[in-house]
């Protein structure tokens, strides 16, 4: 081989080692050949790696963790009354500049002011501290429970029949109405509010995650692992989980956010939580939005609500690219 | 072929009918009854046991007991002929308290206890509230029985009376000749013109079939659809009639009625039915009718709930396909390039924006553009059309273009595009006549589910441009626990859900000869 470059030639009184030393002789060791040596490789490190490789990524992840801190370190600090201005009408329905002028230069008012004189900025965070942390909430039992029902769902012929049709009948049934229902049956806190989202959300989730898992089921790799003997509980979660992990995170960029969307959804038919949650804020904003002057009551809530589920549906989807193995190279 | 789909649609109906059967437990047994009243004024006006027969009374309307008072049973004896008309008022005096009853009326009494309790039901008898020696208000003794409806036996009544045909037996009175006549020259148009007619005595509807100027030109009454009573949304109409029934301002026009008055009227003489008596009982209707065929709807100017929903929504699927379908080829085509990019922002922002927050947005711009935002079903202004059909088109762009890029781009590396490219085809060539004609399987399934869901409406829409759909109706029922209709609505969306699968698979297997349902081919 011709070397071009000289400089990449190595001078050997640069290795501070003796020439015998150098030369040394060393005998073939069986068991140390049959050692596979390769890098350390961890799976989640790939995974941060490709994921931090996108400038973008680092840009929303800031702004995603500027609003979770905003979500759940702002209301810890501040001591918001929504009716501190209850008694005084013109402190309502103000713009930023008159608010700032008039309830003075804080960060409260920097959005103006709603419809009893409350602080539009200090409406936006609390409501939207409801609106994740029931997203999240129900992002998890839905996705636990999907996830394991699927792949059982998969896996098992007899229960495929019984699921199918159970999927096909409850997914008929108006979700409105088992909502409606529930929030009657109860009252329309928080928790009632998960209860009706994720006593059957789980059912979408648990179908496409069956449907992955009978595409997967039938590989050779697993052919070979059965015909080897693994149960099918470690093949489950050994084999096929693993695969999927970039389906689940891309189903959870999904999922997150539409929860919060359905929150809005149903506040704004009349069918949401009494808490004051973002579809709540909306709801009440609503005929704010036509009134010249007022629309910032409005447009906040809805502006927030927006840029959380923009922000949460893409560091989901590209944490789910990045976590498909076929991009870590 | 045939086997197989019918297989489905049996199937399809089992699964419709265990979703109604879901439907009437939720609403009939897991909700609290008391809930109906909360907005009742004339509940709260009532008390004493006046308000607990009032209370039952509603339960009935509402559909979730059968109720009977007293005298309605000594009614139903009269009609029987057991007893007369004056013996039975005599009978319904009972007292006060069950010691102060005659000898006949505490037989009489005893017999109603046993004759209801022998069939399940509770009888109960409230003793008149006294206050100061005289009856309190609303006190006076009451005696009725009542029973929960069963699931099974309200679900049989239910899908028993969906169909009914109409029969010259409907009519329970003395009518005279019952019979059907066949006419060619329509009464309604004056007996000259031709109009071929068949008018019934004895059955609930007039006319069973007739012919006007409208499409489809022959309309029929024999067989009607009943999806279940509504209540407080439409009183007393059937959901599938409020759900068809047009809207908006009468048209009148100069009509003469079958006395020959004649008079400016909105009255369709086509949708007569029958109502006992009602002809002797008021002078309007003597001096128009020759029969107790007196009740007719009239005719509007507007379309109806389904006409709205499904005007917009079918518009809007068309121009969803007619944009979405190129614009998903183009970023398949320019993937990575500025094209898919600016398409890959677009469908971000429809996905995860709530779909509150993006109509409301196209309603500010739509609104700085000048176009109407509200819907006036009497306004003859074409472009309060244009926002809800933006509103719900613009979302299903890009559902499109993600799942036609999606798949075109799955099936650009698949062999026989290589091929195809290795043959010389120009990209063009491979995108429009082999990529695409793969690629649209999928999306091909979803265009009956999407044509056949615009007859349902859409809640968020309608309800933000005030659209007079179908879309809000299930919200507004349930708003108003009106139980027919959150029934009858379930029932309508469920089938046709089930038959949007259907003709999806049929569709399909049409498109692509690949795929077959038959058995035997696999």
């Amino acid at each position: 081989m011709k070397v071009n470059n000289y400089n990449e030639l190595v001078d050997l009184s640069d290795l501070s080692m003796s020439e015998a030393e150098l030369f040394a002789h060393v005998d073939h060791n069986d068991l140390e050949s049959e050692k596979i040596t390769a890098p350390r490789y961890s799976y989640w490190k790939s995974v941060f790696r490709v994921f931090f490789r996108k400038r973008i990524n680092i840009v929303i992840l800031t702004l995603f963790a500027i609003i979770l801190a905003f979500t759940y370190i702002y209301p810890l600090m501040v001591d918001y009354d929504p009716f501190q201005n209850l008694m005084d009408s013109s402190a309502k329905h103000l713009l930023p500049g008159a608010a700032l002028n008039k309830l003075g230069h804080s960060i409260h008012w920097i959005l103006g002011s709603g419809a009893s004189g409350q602080s539009t900025f200090d409406a936006v965070w609390f409501g939207s501290r409801i609106s994740i942390t029931m997203a999240f909430i129900c992002a998890a039992i839905n996705m636990t429970v999907g996830i394991l029902v699927g792949s059982v769902w998969g896996f098992s012929k007899k229960f495929d029949i019984f699921m199918t049709e159970v999927y096909n009948i409850i997914g008929n049934v108006p979700y409105i109405l088992f909502i409606s229902v529930l929030v009657l049956i109860f009252s329309a806190g928080f928790w009632t509010m998960v209860f009706a989202l994720t006593i059957t959300g789980w059912l979408g989730i648990a179908y496409f995650i069956r449907t992955q898992v009978i595409i997967i089921r039938d590989r050779e790799y697993n052919l070979a692992s059965r015909c080897l003997g693994t149960p099918i509980l470690r093949i489950a979660m050994k084999n096929i989980l693993p695969f999927m992990t970039s389906v689940i995170v891309t189903l959870m960029a999904t999922e997150i956010p539409s929860y919060i969307s359905y929150e809005v959804f149903l506040s704004y038919i009349g069918m949401g939580m009494s808490d004051m949650s973002l579809g709540r804020l909306i709801y009440q904003a609503e005929n704010a939005m036509l009134t010249p002057g007022w629309q910032f009551e409005f447009w906040s809530p809805v502006a927030v609500a927006s840029i959380i589920t923009v922000v949460l549906y893409v560091v989901g989807q590209n944490l789910g690219d990045a976590s498909d193995p076929r991009t870590h190279m | 072929m045939t086997k197989y789909l019918l297989r489905r649609i049996l199937h399809g109906l089992v699964s419709v009918i265990i979703v109604v059967a879901i439907v009437m437990v939720l609403i009939y047994s897991c909700l609290d009854r008391q809930l109906i009243f909360a907005q009742d004024p004339v509940y709260v006006q009532l008390g004493n046991n006046q308000k607990t027969v009032y209370q039952y009374r509603k339960w009935e309307d509402f559909g979730y007991i059968d109720y009977v008072p007293y005298a309605e049973w000594l009614q139903t004896l009269v009609a029987s002929g057991e007893l007369t008309a004056e013996r039975a008022a005599e009978l319904s005096a009972f007292g006060q308290k069950a010691s102060n009853d005659s000898e006949e009326v505490a037989e009489y009494v005893a017999r109603f206890t046993a004759y209801y309790e022998g069939q399940g039901y509770a009888v109960t008898r409230l003793d008149a509230k006294l206050s100061k020696k005289k009856v309190a208000p609303g006190g006076q003794q009451q005696l009725f029985a009542y029973k929960d409806k069963p699931l099974m036996g309200r679900l049989w009544n239910y899908l028993t009376s969906l169909v009914s045909v109409d029969n010259i037996h409907y009519v329970q009175e003395d009518v005279g000749q019952r019979g059907l006549t066949f006419t060619l020259h329509d009464p309604v148009y004056g007996g000259d013109t031709f109009a071929p007619a068949i008018i019934g005595n004895g059955t609930l509807h007039k006319y069973l079939l007739y012919t006007d100027h409208h499409f489809p030109f022959v309309h029929q009454n024999l067989v009607t659809i009943n999806l279940g009573k509504s209540y407080t949304v439409n009183s007393g109409v059937d959901v599938f009639q409020s759900m068809n029934a047009p809207q908006g301002s009468y048209v009148t026009r100069v009509l003469t009625y079958p006395t020959g008055l004649t008079e400016n009227s909105a009255d369709d003489l086509h949708s007569a039915t029958y109502s006992a008596g009602s002809r002797d009982a008021s002078l309007v209707n003597r001096d128009r009718f020759t029969d107790d065929y007196t009740s007719v709807v009239t005719i509007k100017s507007g379309l109806s709930k389904v006409g709205y929903s499904f005007v917009i929504g079918i518009i809007a699927v068309f121009l969803a396909y007619l944009i979405g379908v190129p614009l998903g080829i183009v970023m398949a085509r320019k993937k990575d390039k500025t094209i898919d990019k600016i398409g890959t922002v677009y469908i971000v922002f429809i996905i995860a924006v709530p779909s509150l927050a993006y109509i409301f947005l196209f309603k500010a711009i739509g609104y700085s553009m000048g176009l109407p935002t509200t819907f006036n079903m009497d306004s003859v202004d074409w472009r309060m059309y244009a926002l809800p059909i933006i509103s719900l088109a613009l979302p299903s762009v890009a559902n499109l273009m993600k799942w036609l890029r999606r798949y075109m781009i799955d099936q650009m590396n698949a062999d026989y595009v290589k091929f195809a490219r290795s043959g010389g085809l120009t990209e063009r060539e491979i995108f429009s006549k082999h990529i695409l004609k793969n690629a649209v399987i999928p999306l091909v399934h979803g265009i009956p589910a999407s044509v056949l869901g615009s007859l349902v409406g859409a809640i968020i829409t309608e309800r933000v441009y005030v659209v007079p759909g179908a879309g809000n109706l299930l919200t507004k029922a349930i708003n108003t626990y009106d139980n027919g209709v959150i029934v009858g609505v379930t029932l309508f969306y469920a089938l046709l859900s089930v038959v949007s699968i259907i003709l999806g698979d049929v569709l399909m297997s049409l498109v692509d000869p690949r795929i077959s349902f038959t058995e035997k081919g696999r």
